[in-house]
């Protein structure tokens, strides 16, 4: 006989108030593993934030010290193992919370089917009474809704008061008058954070002087520019072919080359060096930079002042300004030229703002543009696309009927904008080649050059596309090929890279007569006052007079090469050479600012 | 026959013109130039526009739901059909859907297109705004009963109600109205979507999303364990708009289609607090006269209350401008416009407007433009939150008469919980005595007599 084992099968529970244990016990449980997970998402959701490869201190650190130190491999390798292992943490947290999520639905899930049907167990019917004073609650009940209406509406009248008058706003809901806040109208003329025109013509603030035509109607040159009679030459601290800029008792100019690019101001009394500033850090700006051949350099465009600040561009892409004391404000990279030569355009300034013509690629790329920039900050003003490629000119301010415009050349046109909104005015149909000479304003004509094709004038009033009403001559001898013509207005000249002199009548283009210097000339030349100052590649300084028959009056040869175009104010010539930065005329001090 | 096909054309017609529209989509800028630094563009993980039948798709859902709901409260008087459409609900329109496209928020886009015509408002959302509310307007808030994934997945975690203070009901009940007059007034101008910005249930649908929305919603659902539907009744902007529709509803629901015995025991059923017990229409004599001038006194103060919402309304419009991208970016320029720069980078309201591509004049011209509209559009909002208080106040002055408890035309969600509360309901399921009391219906008298 074999032992029977009797195991008593599970009690049934069938009895309400079991049932109901057993789904209070389910929604406790699932209540309690509910708040666990949520209180270990919290957690998960404050490490995550911490974890954020964009917020964490320690790479923060490292990436600036990374600024500072731009070929330190080591740190490089450091900072992308620090950024791999974050964000591997950081999507291993999202992870863990994805699942939290879920488990979170589950134990609430639970929760509810439980909660519910232990509510369903208890659930009574309610036994209705006679409530005599139900008419009176009733009452009751609507007079203090009323009230509680007329609080909330007292809630909402102080909320909305208080933040009406909480916050102030500089912005108008007038049109008209928020448009005069930022427009070049006269409100903003008299607040423009910059020196006045006199002040500015007084000096040589830009490529050619105040206007860009290189031409000075007050000034004087010195008889000589012999070696032995400058007041002071000083070395030049970084290589360029950019021109010197003076404004007051200083003189910038920019050099540089791959590795480092700066501003460099001397001391106009006595060529010592005031202050030099790299032009580094530009956010955005690429690590790595294009290829700019030799002959052009990274330096080629000339600086600009307003008085106030003094602004650098480099064939990078970036632009930086400096204070006259060598602080610097604002820099940014606008994008990398694509320019086969290497950008060479001039920076123009117009009351506190930077005009930047930048010409690149080819028409069809639509990455040509002419943009105007706050001087105070960098930002842009505005920015108009121009349907043209690279180009080498620097453009010109001309002040007709009482509005600046600013002129323009690229292959085919020669293009006016309206210098306070950026509206282009006019166009001309008449350039070819790769255009290098800057135009110029003489004369109340637009006098542009295609190199060594054609010399042309323009009338600045149309409207439009005015290629066949406005073309005012045209001659196709004599027309430089590097430099950039002069005029007193009544004269024009110009000169070939191989030394050809020609002076042309300014108005019908008449040529008057031609000479060969015999010498190569790569920097344009200079009207000041009678004289006209021509500088070669060899260090020749040759000056004759204004007039019309040729005459050299002086030639001096210095220890030099002369790429850039010379500078006067205050009746002082500064000449930047490949080695030296030259001075030559009166020996009182600089005006100074 | 002839005449149904004849109706059957349309819609079909409809369809096919619906269906020929297709999306067309490119890039609208330019990717960037990367080909100094050789990076490389990743290639985009962004999913395709969703398909156009997909879209039609969702508005054929919706039309199907709210018939169904329809269907459930008015013929079926069942619960139990219309909890397992709210699941459905919050399975296709909330989690599937992601909350969106969705009703809600609906009003903001065609708010929009009404007042910019550079914007089209897309059809879907032309279907789902209007269809909630052409059924309200026919059967009540059908849409809120079990199609709303909102409020089905509050329905959800309804565990065990507690009455709200009648009070406290009626204060909180304004600010729905006054979230749909600020919701459409700041849409209007392209400035702010507020209804999806300050949505606290599509993070949870999207399982992810701004820390504070998410915790809002979580707040919503454990308050929703014990007040029926917090956000369906004290937020939501497009239940102000149904609430509306569903007063002058053609049909409503009944607690019995029947004859009411006045037995009571529908009273506590409601858990949403819109169960209206009876009330005489006349005040006693005594009190007449204090009720007729109180009544008085709030019809006069309406326009009073209006006109000085819009007061203060126009003083908003400054503040609340700022919610507009355009006006916020000119008013950080002008901000900064005048001072020394101090730093070597641009500010970020200067990068923005580099970025934008936009020059400071035009930006702060149109900004300014846009802050006036939304100064006017203050007035008309501050006016609308006046004219809301006003017509509370009105609406609690005026003595209505109810020999029946019944559920509030506009704020009855439909859900069909008090049915099951009512002893003609057992009947009329067959489930009562076999032999009715008199004055009590039999599930044969009651066919026909559901609406």
């Amino acid at each position: 006989m074999s032992d029977t084992v009797v195991i008593a099968a599970p009690k049934p529970i069938r009895s309400p108030a079991e049932l109901a244990a057993v789904w209070r016990w389910a929604a406790i449980t699932a209540a309690i593993f509910s708040i666990v997970v949520g209180v270990a998402m919290v957690f998960a959701h404050l490490e995550h934030k911490s974890s954020d490869p964009w917020r964490s201190p320690e790479l923060l650190k490292l990436k600036a010290r990374l600024r500072d130190e731009p070929h330190n491999d080591a740190l490089k390798t450091q900072i992308r193992e620090m950024d791999l292992q974050l964000r591997q943490r950081y999507f291993h947290l999202l992870s863990l919370k994805a699942s939290g999520v879920y488990l979170l639905c589950g134990g609430a899930a639970v929760f509810l089917i439980a909660a519910g049907q232990v509510r369903r167990i208890h659930r009574r019917p309610s036994m209705p009474k006679l409530n005599p004073l139900a008419a009176e609650q009733l009452v009751k009940a609507r007079r203090e809704s009323r009230l509680a209406i007329a609080g909330c509406g007292a809630v909402i009248v102080t909320v909305l008061f208080a933040t009406a008058y909480g916050s102030k706003s500089p912005l108008p809901d007038d049109a008209v008058v928020a448009a005069k806040l930022v427009s070049g109208s006269e409100a903003t003329a008299v607040a423009a954070d910059c020196a006045t025109d006199d002040e500015l013509r007084a000096n040589w603030p830009g490529f050619r002087g105040f206007d860009g035509n290189g031409y000075s109607a007050s000034g004087s040159l010195p008889d000589s520019f012999a070696a032995e009679v400058a007041l002071w030459k000083s070395p030049v601290p970084a290589p360029g072919f950019n021109s010197p800029l003076v404004f007051g008792a200083q003189v910038f100019f920019t050099g540089g080359d791959a590795t480092k690019r700066e501003v460099i101001c001397l001391d106009a009394n006595t060529g010592a060096l005031s202050w030099r500033q790299a032009v580094e850090k530009v956010p955005g700006s690429p690590a790595q930079l294009p290829e700019i051949p030799e002959q052009t350099g990274f330096c080629a465009s000339t600086a600009a002042t307003d008085g106030r600040r003094v602004y650098a561009w480099y064939a990078n892409g970036d632009i930086a300004a400096f204070s006259l004391d060598g602080r610097p404000l604002w820099a940014r990279h606008l994008a990398t030229p694509k320019n086969p030569y290497g950008h060479a355009t001039s920076l123009r300034t117009w009351r506190d703002r930077v005009i930047v013509q930048f010409d690149q690629g080819e028409p069809e790329d639509r990455l040509s543009k002419l943009l105007a920039l706050d001087g105070r900050t960098g930002a842009t003003i505005w920015e108009k696309l121009r349907p043209v490629g690279a180009s080498w000119a620097t453009p010109v301010i001309a002040e007709v009927a009482g509005k600046s415009q600013i002129i323009t050349l690229a292959v085919p046109w020669v293009m006016s904008y309206d210098v306070v909104t950026g509206a282009e005015l006019w166009r001309v149909q008449t350039l070819e080649g790769e255009i290098t000479p800057s135009p110029i304003f003489a004369g109340g004509q637009v006098i542009v050059a295609s190199p060594s094709s054609k010399l042309a004038a323009l009338r600045p009033d149309g409207a439009g596309d005015v290629s066949k009403t406005h073309l005012a001559w045209s001659v196709e001898e004599g027309a430089p090929d590097v430099t950039s013509p002069v005029s007193n207005g009544e004269l024009l000249f110009s000169v070939s890279s191989g030394g050809l002199l020609v002076c042309f009548e300014a108005k019908g283009g008449k040529k008057i007569w031609d000479h060969d210097l015999a010498m190569e000339t790569q920097a344009s030349p200079a009207i000041v006052g009678d004289r006209l100052l021509l500088l070669s590649a060899k260090g020749d300084v040759v000056v004759c007079p204004v007039g019309r028959e040729f005459k050299e009056l002086s030639r001096a040869k210095l220890e030099d090469a002369f790429f850039a175009s010379p500078a006067v104010a205050n009746g002082r010539v500064y000449l930047r050479g490949n080695k030296n930065v030259w001075c030559f005329g009166v020996k009182e001090v600089a005006h100074v600012h | 026959m002839v005449r149904n096909r004849q109706l059957a054309r349309w819609p079909f017609l409809l369809a096919c013109c619906l269906f020929a529209i297709t999306a067309f989509a490119e890039p609208r800028f330019p990717p960037p130039d990367f080909s100094e630094t050789q990076h490389q563009l990743p290639v985009a993980t962004t999913p395709a526009a969703r398909a156009v039948w997909l879209a039609y798709l969702d508005v054929a859902v919706l039309a199907a739901s709210l018939g169904l709901a329809t269907w459930f409260i008015y013929k079926q008087r069942s619960r139990r059909g219309l909890f397992w459409l709210g699941l459905f609900s919050i399975a296709y329109f909330g989690f599937w859907r992601k909350g969106c496209i969705c009703s809600i928020g609906s009003p903001q886009n065609l708010a929009l297109g009404l007042f910019d015509s550079s914007y089209a408002v897309p059809l879907t959302v032309t279907a789902f705004f209007a269809l909630p509310l052409v059924v309200a307007l026919f059967a009540g808030r059908s849409f809120c009963a079990g199609v709303c994934p909102h409020g089905a997945l509050q329905d959800l975690v309804l565990v065990k109600p507690a009455q709200v203070p009648a009070w406290l009901e009626h204060g909180l009940g304004l600010l729905p109205f006054i979230f749909l007059g600020a919701g459409v007034w700041l849409a209007t101008t392209g400035s702010i979507f507020l209804f999806c910005q300050y949505d606290p249930f599509v993070p949870l649908f999207r399982l992810g999303g701004r820390s504070a929305m998410v915790l809002t919603g979580v707040a919503f659902l454990v308050l929703g364990t014990v007040v029926g539907r917090p956000y369906c009744r004290f937020a939501c902007p497009y239940g102000a708009l149904l609430k509306m529709a569903a007063t002058v509803a053609k049909w409503r629901v009944r607690v019995t289609p029947d004859i009411c015995t006045q037995c009571k025991l529908c009273e506590h059923a409601c858990p949403f607090g819109a169960m209206r017990e009876p009330e005489q229409g006349t005040p006693p004599p005594g009190q007449l006269a204090l009720e007729r001038r109180r009544l008085a006194g709030f019809v006069i103060l309406l326009p009073v209350l209006m006109l000085t919402g819009a007061w203060l309304g126009g003083l908003l419009g400054g503040p609340a401008a700022r919610l507009n991208p355009h006006v916020a970016l000119a008013e950080d320029y002008l901000a900064v416009k005048d001072q020394a720069p101090t730093q070597v980078a641009n500010t970020p309201a200067e990068l923005a407007l580099s970025r934008a591509r936009l020059d400071p004049q035009s930006l702060v011209t149109k900004a300014a433009q846009i802050k006036r509209q939304i100064v006017i559009g203050g007035w008309i909002f501050g006016a609308w939150v006046g004219l809301v208080i006003g017509g509370k106040l009105i609406s609690l002055s005026v003595r209505r008469t109810r020999t029946d408890f019944e559920p509030d035309r506009g704020g009855c969600f439909s859900c069909a919980r008090c049915f099951e509360s009512c002893p003609q309901e057992f009947v009329r399921r067959g489930v009562g005595p076999a032999s009715a009391p008199e004055g009590l219906v039999g599930p044969a008298d009651a066919k026909g007599a559901h609406v």
